[in-house]
């Protein structure tokens, strides 16, 4: 079932029942009140009859009489009864003479007043006493009026009713209809959208409804799944140059020592070539491969309270051996007194892997000029800054130096395959930490890593 | 008895540089640090009746900066006793005066060669202070902030 037709049957369920409950309510209400209603003027009439023929007052009797013609209507069947009955053992008799009905008299003759239906016929009887003996003074009528007028009422409700639920129907078709064919252009639109045309856009509204926030927010998923796809296909075309180049270097070397008879030592010393460029296919893979754990993994690496100055001068004696000739400074001047500020959860292994990562890059783009590190935290971070005097990074190339296998334009002339930053950034935000680069070109870069501070639990 | 030290600020990271340096000099004597920032009174009557110091620090003092103090009094948790943020409203010496009094200023620190970068409504207070008779000191840090983000923790570094 469409939304459209539920919210059309949803709308028409609920209205239907207002409406009736409504209309009976209004017809329920006027049908009790037309009835009693019928039962005061009934009365009236009795106390009218009871002074006009029983009271001893022949003046009084008089106007009554003409005030009763002058301003009481004759009901349509009206009857009065006055009778004379001074035992309840006469009664039977007198509904017999009177066809009137003996339950009623008997009501009237014991609680002085009572009120009876027949059918359409109403009936309204009181017991009046004098010094002549007791009278039961009775008045009928049939409610010819509010008969009618309940019916007619009854018939303008339903007409009405039915009405209305016609136009119920038709707006709140048209409602649906209006809310749904929005989003079913869009639900169209978006199915076209495939891989091949994926910059397409849906077509933006000016107003500020919920529809143009739904389309604002397609376009921009849209705007993401599109750089993810470009940086998918950088990254293959990449990833194939970084794997090509050694192993073009492998075939050519190979090929050449095969075009002739060679003496031993020159195999060798091919072999070792290739060795070389063999190992540096292996590295490429392996931190390919870490890089794509890194991206994974995040559940299954255990991870251990460390304090960051540790891990920072465990990593520079790294550095010490990766690259004796390096000048890296430490800058304790802001570090935290309280230890307990120093102290991250984490996992050793990859924190050393992205600092020693950060200060490669550092060392080499600089060519070993003076590199700091300072350490400092706030009351929820720990804060690392690498400063380098390197060849930075051009401001163009800034936006896309977390793509693996991304070189900026004028690293051509080091070594390296564009594997580090992203897979540093990757550890930093498992630790749940943040890594910005910023950049003068031919100045320096500054790496600043945050990494909150664990809370210790007692 | 410690002393209270008094600092211009202008709510940029740089200007932490003086709290930073000031911080490295008091590492043995313990003191509370009153960080001033000095702007005009709105002249409207009713920006005057919703104003509230605190806010205005508040909308001041980005996140960046709050970090930055953070970092400093972390670096000397013994030293620095407190270090507050205060906006001063006075046109004249004597405001200047009252200001110091009210707030136990014993002596006061301003960059040599740092200027302050003054926001729409705010001023320099470096004459005040130092014609208020208060013993000022001036520090000296290099300036070249030629580096990207001037205003990122790494003027602080």
């Amino acid at each position: 079932m469409s939304s459209k037709l539920k919210i059309t049957i949803f709308l028409l369920v609920s209205v239907t029942l207002m409406l009736v409950l409504f209309g009976g309510s209004i017809y329920y209400f006027q049908y009790s009140y037309s009835y009693n209603d019928f039962y005061k003027r009934l009365e009236t009439r009795v106390s009218v009859a009871e002074r006009f023929y029983l009271d001893n007052n022949k003046a009084n009797a008089n106007s009554l009489k003409r005030l009763r013609e002058e301003h009481l209507e004759k009901l349509s069947d009206e009857r009065e009864y006055i009778l004379l009955c001074n035992a309840e053992s006469e009664l039977s008799g007198l509904a017999k003479q009177h066809v009137l009905p003996a339950v009623f008299l008997k009501a009237v003759y014991r609680n002085k007043r009572a009120r009876y239906q027949k059918q359409n016929l109403f009936y309204f009887g009181r017991k009046y006493s004098n010094a002549a003996g007791t009278y039961l003074v009775l008045v009928s009528a049939k409610n010819y009026y509010s008969g009618h007028h309940l019916i007619l009422l009854r018939n303008v409700l339903i007409g009405g009713g039915l009405i209305s639920l016609f136009i119920i129907i038709g707006l709140s078709y048209y409602f649906s209809k209006r809310i749904f064919d929005p989003i079913n252009a869009i639900i169209n639109k978006v199915e076209n959208i495939s891989t091949d045309n994926i910059n397409l856009r849906l077509d933006e509204i000016s107003n500020a409804g919920e529809i143009s926030r739904l389309i604002t927010t397609f376009n921009s998923l849209l705007n993401r799944i599109e750089i993810a796809f470009e940086t998918n296909k950088n990254f293959i075309s990449n990833a194939s140059h970084e794997f090509n180049t050694p192993l073009t270097a492998i075939i050519g070397e190979a090929d050449v020592a095969l075009m002739k008879d060679r003496s031993g030592a020159e195999y060798r010393e091919t072999l070792q070539r290739i060795i070389l460029q063999a190992e540096r296919l292996n590295k490429i893979s392996q931190s390919l491969l870490f890089l794509a754990q890194t991206g994974y993994k995040e559940n299954r690496l255990s991870f251990h309270l460390l304090r960051t100055d540790e891990l920072v001068m465990q990593s520079i004696a790294i550095m010490g051996q990766l690259m004796p000739e390096n000048r890296i400074q430490i800058d304790f001047n802001l570090l935290p007194e309280n230890p307990l500020k120093l102290k991250v959860s984490g996992n050793k292994e990859l924190l050393m892997l992205a600092f020693t990562n950060i200060l490669t890059n550092a060392c080499k783009y600089s060519q070993n000029k003076p590199v700091s590190v300072s350490l400092a935290s706030t009351n929820n971070e720990v804060v690392l800054i690498f400063k380098d005097q390197g060849i930075g990074i051009p401001k163009a190339d800034l936006p896309y130096i977390y793509d693996p296998f991304y070189r900026a334009s004028n690293a051509s002339s080091y070594d390296g395959y564009g594997i580090g930053l992203p897979l540093t950034r990757n550890i930093i935000r498992i630790h749940q930490g943040t890594l910005l680069v910023s950049s003068v070109q031919n100045e320096g870069v500054t790496v600043l890593v945050k990494l909150p501070i664990a809370t210790l639990k007692f | 008895m410690s002393r209270t030290i008094l600092i211009p600020i202008d709510f940029t990271v740089s200007s932490l540089n003086t709290l930073k340096l000031v911080s490295r000099q008091h590492k043995s004597e313990q003191v509370h640090v009153v960080l001033m920032y000095a702007e005009h009174l709105s002249s409207s009557i009713s920006e005057l009746l919703y104003y509230s110091p605190s806010k205005r620090i508040q909308s001041l003092a980005g996140p960046l900066f709050t970090d930055a103090i953070d970092i400093i009094r972390n670096s000397n948790e013994t030293g620095l006793l407190s270090v507050k943020i205060e906006l001063f409203h006075g046109m004249n010496v004597r405001a200047f005066n009252h200001f110091a009094e009210a707030h136990g200023i014993d002596l006061a620190y301003l960059p040599k060669s740092y200027r302050l970068q003054i926001r729409k409504q705010g001023f320099d207070p470096c004459k005040l202070i130092k014609a208020s008779g208060l013993p000022v000191h001036e520090i000296e840090w290099p300036t070249d902030l030629s580096a990207p983000e001037a205003d990122g923790f790494n003027a602080l570094f």
